[in-house]
C-alpha cells in the first residue's frame, strides 16, 4: 500500500512540474492584460492608472524574472495575489473549493445512481431491446449540448413545474444542488452505464463463470464474486478518472446555474485576465485530479492486492 | 417608431410615479441581479471601476455627491449646502452631521480628507484618481511630492473647503463609486467586510453567488431604507436571468435586444419595464491610418449606406435611440433639432466615387460577440455595405481584446460602446487633438476647429454658454463622422410587480439608490 | 449474430450529417451567410422556411445544412490530429522505450491531468476565436487516450513472432511500426476517434457558450445554439434545428463507437472509458 503510495507520489511531482510550466507559458502569451477589462462598458481609462496598475502587478518585469517569482511562491504555496480582488489566491480559491466539491459529489452520486445499475441491466441481456434502449438512453445523456440540456431543466423543473429553485447556490443545501448535479451528472452517468455493462458482460462471459453455473449455484456465486471484484475495479476506476475531471468540466454548468465554484472563477478569471486566479485555480483542478487517482490506485491495491501498479 | 418609444418610456415613468403614491412599506428583501460577470472584483470600491461592483456599492457606500435621476443632475449626498466663490474655483460644503458609518462612528471632514487622499496613493492605481485630480494639489500628493491635498482644509468637523485646479462641476466627478467616503479605521478589511455611508449594512458575500446586506439603522435619511435587507445576485447569463425573473426568484432583471422584444409583447411582463436612454454611445470607429478612412466622404458614405434605422428595429428590437452625433439625447448639449444621416445608398456610391473608390474597397472591422454592439450587427451590415461595393470582413476579438486593439491603433475600423455622459465636456475631448490614442482618442481626430471650440468651453465660466459650444462642436462631430453613428442605449430592466421606486437613472441603470426602493407583501421573498 | 443497434442507428444518423455536409451547396434553399435580410427576422417554420429565420432574417435550414460542414469539420479534423498525435508518440514510446517512452507518459499524464475543455479554453482565449484557432484548441488537448492505447497494444504486440520476423528481416524501425504494427492497432484507435468526433463537437458548443467559439459569420451548430439560448422558449425554432443536429449527429457517432468496437475491439472491454 505504502509502495503504491510512494511510487505514485514520485509520478505526480513532475506531471505538477510541467503544469505549473505550461500555465505560466500559455498565460504570458495570452493577447489582452487585466489592465484593459475596466474599460469594456466603454469608460475611459487613465493611462497613468494603467501603468502604475502594470506596475503594481509587476506585469511589465522581465519574463525570466516573472517565471522566478512565481516558481518561488507557488513551490511555498502561495499563489500570488489576484489582479481583480487584490487578495491572496488561496483565498479565493479556497472561498470556492466547497462548492465544487460539493457539486461534483452531486454529479458523481446521481451518476452512480443511475449509471451503474442501467448497465447492469443491459448487460443481462446483451443484445437484447433492454441493452440497446438503455444504451442508447445512456449515450442520449453524452450527446447533448451541456448547457441546452440545463437550460432545458431550469425551464422545466423551476418555471413550469416550480419544484427547485432554478440557479444560485442559496443555502447551498440539496435543492439548490439537484439541477446543476443532474446536468453535469449526465456525462459521467452514460459513460459509467457503458463501463459498467462491458464489465459485467466479461463477468458472465468468462469460461469459469460458465463452468460454476453448470455445477450449481453456490460455487458459482462464489466465483461470480471473485470476477466481479475485478469488474467493480474497472468501474471504480471509471468513477475515479471522471470525479477527478468533474472539478474541471464543470465550468458550463457552474456559469449557466451561477454556481461559486472553481470553474466559474476561472472562466471569469480568464476573461478578465486576471492571470494569478487563473494560474491558481488551473493548478488546483490538476491537483483535485491527481488526487483523486491516487486515491483510485489505493483502492485498487485494498480491492485486489495482486493487481501491480503500472 | 422613436416616438413610440419615447412614449412607451414616458408610461413606464407615469406607471412609477403611480407607485410612488402608494405608501412605501417597511420590510422584505430587494433581490437585485448584477448581470455583467459571475463575480465582484472587490467590494472595498475604491479599488474597482467596474460598473457591476458598483450596483452593490450603491448600497453600501455613499460618496459627496449623487446622481438625482428624477432631475437628471448631480445633487448633493454627503453635504447639506455648498457654497462657490465668485470665481468658481472654491467650494465650501456644510457637511451632513447625521450620517455614520456602520462601525457606528460619525463622518467628518476629516474622512473625505482621507478616502480623497487614499485614492492618491500612487502605489495602488485607484481608478478614481481621474476625478479627484479636479482638486488643487492633488497631482502633487499623485506624484509623491506632497502629502496633503492643498485644495482641501478643514474648517472645522462639518464645514470642507475645497479648492479646485479648473472651473468645472465638481459633482460630474465627485459623485461616482470610486470616490466614495470610507472610514480610515476600516480600511485593512474593507475588501472583505466593507464599512460604509450607505443605507445597507454588509452582512455576508458568498464569491461568485451574492451579496447580502441588511437594513443600516442610523442612516442619515429618516424612514429609509424601506426594506430589511438587500440581496444582490450574480447572473450573468442572460438565458438563465430570464428563466430566474419569469419564476420570480429575482425581483430585476436587465434584458437584452430578444428578451425586451419577448417582455414588450408579454401581456404581464410588460407592465414591469423600465426604460431609460443610457449615456453609451455605440459607434463603428474609422482608424484614419487605413487610407480610405483618412477621407472625410468615404466616413460619411458608410453612414449614409448603413440603413441604421432598420437595425435598430429589426435587429437591436428598438432597443436603442437612432445616433445623431457623438453626444447622448439626454446630454443638456444635445442639439434636438438636428436629423442623424439618412439611409441613402446612391448618395454613398457618390461619395465613394468623389473620394475615388468607386468600385468601392476591402476594410476589417474587429467587434466583439456582443449582441448589442459586437457581431450580430456587423454581420447585418456586411450585405448593406456590398451593395455599395464596400466589402467589410469581420474580425471577432474578445471585449478585453478590442480595448487594446483601439489603444494600439493599428486596426482598420472597430465598433464598440463608448460611456458619453453625464459630463458633456469630458466626453468631447476624447476627439480633441491633443489627447493621445491611449487616452480615448481612438479616431485620431484632429481638427482645429472643433480643438478651438473645445477649448473656449473649458474657459467658459457660463455653463448656457459652454452647452452651446459644445452643441456646435458635437455638430461639427456628425459631419466629420470620425464614426458611424449607431445608436445611444436604451437600457432595459425588468422589475416585479412588487418593487416600487426604482429610478431611471441614465449613467448606468443597474445602479439603483436602494433607499428609495421598496418591497410590497406580494414579494415572495421572506 | 446479435442484432447490432447502436452500429445501425448510429450508422444511419453519421451518414446522414456526412450527406447532408456533402450535399449542402445543393440542399440548402439560401446562402447561410449573405441571404439576410432584417425585413424576414425571426419568422417561425413554415413553407417558405421550413426551419424559419434567425434574428438576422437567414434561412435556418440553409445554416444548419452549411452547419453540417463546419461541425463535422470539426469533429473530424481535431480528431484527425489528436489521433495523429496520439498514435504517433504512443507508437514510438511503446516501440522504442527509453527516455522517449518516459516522456511521452509524461506528458500523457499532464495531458489527462488538465481538463482538454479548460485547455482548449486557454488555446482559445491565445489564438482568438476562430476556425483554425478551434481545430489547434481542440485538436492538440485530448490526444491522451489514444496515445496511452497504441503505446498499450504497441507492448504487447512487440515480442510477437511476426514483428521479431520483421526486426530480423532488417525492417527500418517506422516501416515496422507503420506497416506492421499500426495496421493491427488501428481498430480501438477508430473506436476512440468516432467517440472523440462526438466530444469534440460537444466541445465546440460549449466553448461557443462560453464566448469563444469559432469565428461567425460562417454558422457552426454550437455557435448557433449558443446564440439562440436566450430565445430558447420564445422563439424555439431558433435552438431546436441546430440542437438536434448536433444531438443527432454526436449520437450518430457515440452509438457508432459502441458498435464499432463489438466488432474492431471485441476483447477490449477494459478501455471502455
Amino acid at each position: 500500500m505504502l509502495a503504491v503510495l510512494l511510487r505514485r507520489l514520485l509520478n505526480v511531482i513532475p506531471t505538477v512540474g510541467a503544469v505549473i510550466l505550461l500555465i505560466f507559458v500559455l498565460f504570458s502569451v495570452i493577447p489582452g492584460s487585466f489592465t484593459s477589462t475596466g474599460a469594456e462598458d466603454g469608460r475611459m481609462l487613465d493611462p497613468q492608472v494603467m501603468e502604475r496598475m502594470r506596475k503594481e502587478m509587476g506585469l511589465d518585469d522581465p519574463i525570466l524574472e516573472r517565471f522566478g517569482r512565481y516558481v518561488g511562491h507557488t513551490l511555498v504555496g502561495d499563489l500570488g495575489k489576484s489582479f481583480r480582488t487584490r487578495e491572496p489566491v488561496t483565498k479565493l480559491i479556497a472561498d470556492r473549493l466547497w462548492p465544487s466539491f460539493k457539486l461534483a459529489m452531486a454529479a458523481m452520486g446521481f451518476a452512480v445512481l443511475i449509471g451503474v445499475p442501467l448497465g447492469f441491466i443491459a448487460a443481462l441481456r446483451p443484445g437484447g431491446v433492454v441493452d440497446s434502449v438503455s444504451m442508447i438512453v445512456a449515450v442520449s445523456g453524452l450527446s447533448l449540448a451541456q448547457f441546452w440540456l440545463g437550460l432545458m431543466m431550469m425551464y422545466l423543473f423551476g418555471l413550469l413545474l416550480g419544484w427547485l429553485p432554478s440557479f444560485g447556490y442559496g443555502d447551498g443545501g440539496p435543492r439548490y444542488l439537484i439541477l446543476p448535479g443532474l446536468a453535469l451528472g449526465v456525462g459521467p452517468m452514460a459513460l459509467l452505464a457503458r463501463t459498467t455493462r462491458a464489465a459485467v458482460l466479461d463477468v458472465l462471459n468468462a469460461d469459469f463463470v460458465r463452468t460454476a453455473r453448470s455445477k450449481g449455484m453456490a460455487e458459482a456465486r462464489v466465483v461470480t464474486w471473485h470476477v466481479m471484484r475485478n469488474a467493480l475495479v474497472l468501474v471504480i476506476t471509471t468513477i475515479g478518472l471522471q470525479f477527478g475531471s468533474l472539478m474541471g468540466t464543470a465550468v458550463v454548468v457552474e456559469k449557466l446555474f451561477s454556481w461559486p465554484g472553481l470553474g466559474s472563477l476561472l472562466v471569469d478569471s480568464v476573461f478578465q485576465r486576471d492571470i494569478p486566479a487563473v494560474q491558481g485555480c488551473i493548478l488546483v483542478i490538476v491537483l483535485f485530479f491527481l488526487a483523486i487517482n491516487t486515491l483510485v490506485d489505493l483502492a485498487y491495491a485494498a480491492i485486489d492486492p495482486r493487481i501491480r501498479y503500472a | 417608431m422613436r416616438k413610440l418609444a419615447c412614449m412607451a418610456a414616458a408610461l413606464a415613468v407615469f406607471a412609477l410615479g403611480q407607485a410612488e403614491a402608494q405608501t412605501p412599506r417597511k420590510g422584505g428583501t430587494i433581490r437585485f441581479t448584477a448581470p455583467y460577470a459571475a463575480s465582484l472584483n472587490s467590494l472595498d470600491i475604491h479599488t474597482t471601476p467596474r460598473a457591476q461592483d458598483d450596483i452593490v456599492g450603491k448600497a453600501l457606500n455613499r460618496s459627496l455627491y449623487s446622481w438625482d435621476s428624477a432631475a437628471g443632475k448631480v445633487v448633493l449626498e454627503l453635504a447639506k449646502s455648498v457654497s462657490v466663490s465668485g470665481d468658481g474655483l472654491i467650494y465650501t460644503y456644510k457637511l451632513r452631521d447625521d450620517a455614520y458609518f456602520h462601525n457606528g462612528r460619525k463622518m467628518t471632514a476629516d474622512d473625505i480628507i482621507w478616502s480623497y487622499t487614499r485614492i492618491l496613493d500612487s502605489s495602488k492605481g485607484f481608478p478614481g484618481v481621474r476625478y479627484i485630480r479636479i482638486i488643487k494639489g492633488a497631482t502633487d500628493v499623485e506624484k509623491g511630492q506632497a502629502k496633503e491635498i492643498s485644495g482641501l482644509r478643514k474648517i472645522d468637523d462639518f464645514t470642507l473647503e475645497m479648492t479646485l485646479a479648473d472651473r468645472v462641476e465638481p459633482g460630474y466627478y465627485l459623485f461616482n463609486g470610486t470616490t466614495a467616503i470610507l472610514p480610515k479605521e476600516e480600511e485593512s478589511r474593507l475588501s472583505s467586510h466593507p464599512v460604509g455611508l450607505g443605507p445597507f449594512k454588509f452582512v455576508e458575500h458568498i464569491p461568485g453567488s451574492r451579496v447580502v446586506a441588511e437594513r443600516w439603522e442610523k442612516f442619515y435619511k429618516p424612514g429609509k431604507p424601506y426594506a430589511d435587507r438587500f440581496v444582490l445576485l450574480m447572473m450573468p447569463e442572460a438565458a438563465a436571468r430570464d428563466l430566474a425573473f419569469r419564476s420570480k426568484e429575482i425581483d430585476t432583471s436587465v434584458l437584452g435586444p430578444a428578451q425586451y422584444l419577448v417582455y414588450r409583447g408579454d401581456p404581464e411582463l410588460s407592465k414591469g419595464i423600465l426604460e431609460v436612454a443610457e449615456m453609451f454611445t455605440r459607434s463603428m470607429q474609422f482608424n484614419p491610418a487605413y487610407k480610405p478612412f483618412s477621407d472625410k466622404r468615404v466616413r460619411q458614405a458608410i453612414n449614409y449606406a448603413v440603413d441604421t434605422d432598420l437595425i435598430i428595429k429589426r435587429l437591436v428590437k428598438d432597443k436603442a435611440y437612432r445616433a445623431t452625433s457623438w453626444l447622448p439625447s439626454a446630454s443638456p448639449a444635445f442639439d434636438k433639432s438636428m436629423k442623424p444621416y439618412p439611409f441613402d445608398p446612391e448618395k454613398a456610391k457618390k461619395l465613394l466615387a468623389e473620394a475615388g473608390y468607386p468600385n468601392g474597397f476591402e476594410f476589417e472591422i474587429s467587434t466583439s460577440a456582443n449582441e448589442s454592439w459586437g457581431l450580430p450587427i456587423v454581420e447585418a451590415m456586411i450585405p448593406m455595405l456590398a451593395k455599395v461595393g464596400i466589402k467589410m470582413k469581420p474580425k471577432m476579438v474578445e471585449v478585453t481584446v478590442l480595448t487594446e486593439v483601439a489603444m494600439k491603433g493599428e486596426h482598420q475600423a472597430f465598433i464598440g460602446s463608448s460611456l458619453t455622459g453625464p459630463d458633456s465636456l469630458a466626453t468631447l475631448l476624447c476627439f480633441y487633438s491633443k489627447t493621445p490614442r491611449t487616452g480615448c482618442n481612438y479616431t485620431s481626430f484632429n481638427d482645429p476647429a472643433f480643438d478651438k471650440l473645445i477649448d473656449e468651453a473649458k474657459q467658459s465660466a457660463d455653463p448656457e454658454k459652454q452647452n452651446e459650444l459644445l452643441r456646435q462642436a458635437n455638430n461639427l462631430l456628425y459631419e466629420a463622422a470620425p464614426v458611424w453613428f449607431f445608436n445611444y442605449n436604451k437600457a432595459v430592466m425588468a422589475y416585479q410587480p412588487w418593487i416600487h421606486g426604482l429610478q431611471a437613472n441614465p449613467t448606468e441603470l443597474t445602479h439603483q439608490y436602494v433607499e428609495d426602493v421598496w418591497v410590497d407583501e406580494r414579494s415572495p421573498a421572506k | 449474430m446479435k442484432f447490432r443497434a447502436n452500429l445501425y442507428i448510429g450508422g444511419a444518423c453519421f451518414a446522414t450529417a456526412v450527406i447532408v455536409g456533402v450535399l449542402a451547396p445543393l440542399i440548402a434553399t439560401h446562402d447561410p451567410v449573405f441571404d439576410a435580410n432584417l425585413m424576414n427576422a425571426e419568422i417561425p417554420p413554415g413553407w417558405e422556411y421550413p426551419f424559419g429565420t434567425d434574428a438576422q432574417g437567414r434561412d435556418i435550414y440553409s445554416r444548419v445544412v452549411h452547419g453540417a460542414r463546419i461541425s463535422l469539420t470539426v469533429g473530424l479534423v481535431a480528431q484527425c490530429i489528436n489521433s495523429i498525435i496520439g498514435v504517433s508518440l504512443g507508437l514510438t514510446a511503446g516501440y522504442w522505450g527509453g527516455w522517449w517512452d518516459d516522456l511521452v507518459s509524461g506528458l500523457t499524464n499532464l495531458m489527462l491531468a488538465i481538463p482538454s475543455l479548460i485547455f482548449a479554453l486557454a488555446i482559445m482565449a491565445i489564438l482568438g476565436p476562430g476556425l483554425v484557432s478551434l481545430l489547434i484548441a481542440l485538436g492538440l488537448t485530448s490526444w491522451s487516450y489514444s496515445c496511452r492505447l497504441a503505446r498499450a497494444q504497441v507492448l504487447s504486440l512487440k515480442s510477437q513472432g511476426y514483428i521479431q520476423a520483421a526486426k530480423i528481416l532488417g525492417y527500418s524501425d517506422l516501416r515496422i511500426m507503420f506497416t506492421q504494427l499500426l495496421p493491427n492497432i488501428l481498430g480501438p484507435l477508430i473506436v476512440i476517434a468516432t467517440l472523440g468526433a462526438g466530444g469534440s463537437i460537444l466541445a465546440e458548443a460549449a466553448l461557443s457558450f462560453l464566448g469563444l467559439g469559432i469565428r461567425p459569420p460562417y454558422p457552426s451548430w454550437g455557435s448557433m445554439l449558443s446564440d439562440a439560448r436566450e430565445q430558447i422558449t420564445t422563439a424555439p425554432w431558433l435552438s431546436i434545428f441546430p440542437g438536434l443536429a448536433i444531438f443527432i449527429t454526436v449520437l450518430g457517432l457515440n452509438l457508432l463507437g459502441d458498435g464499432l468496437r463489438d466488432i474492431l475491439d471485441p476483447q477490449s472491454r477494459e478501455r471502455t472509458s
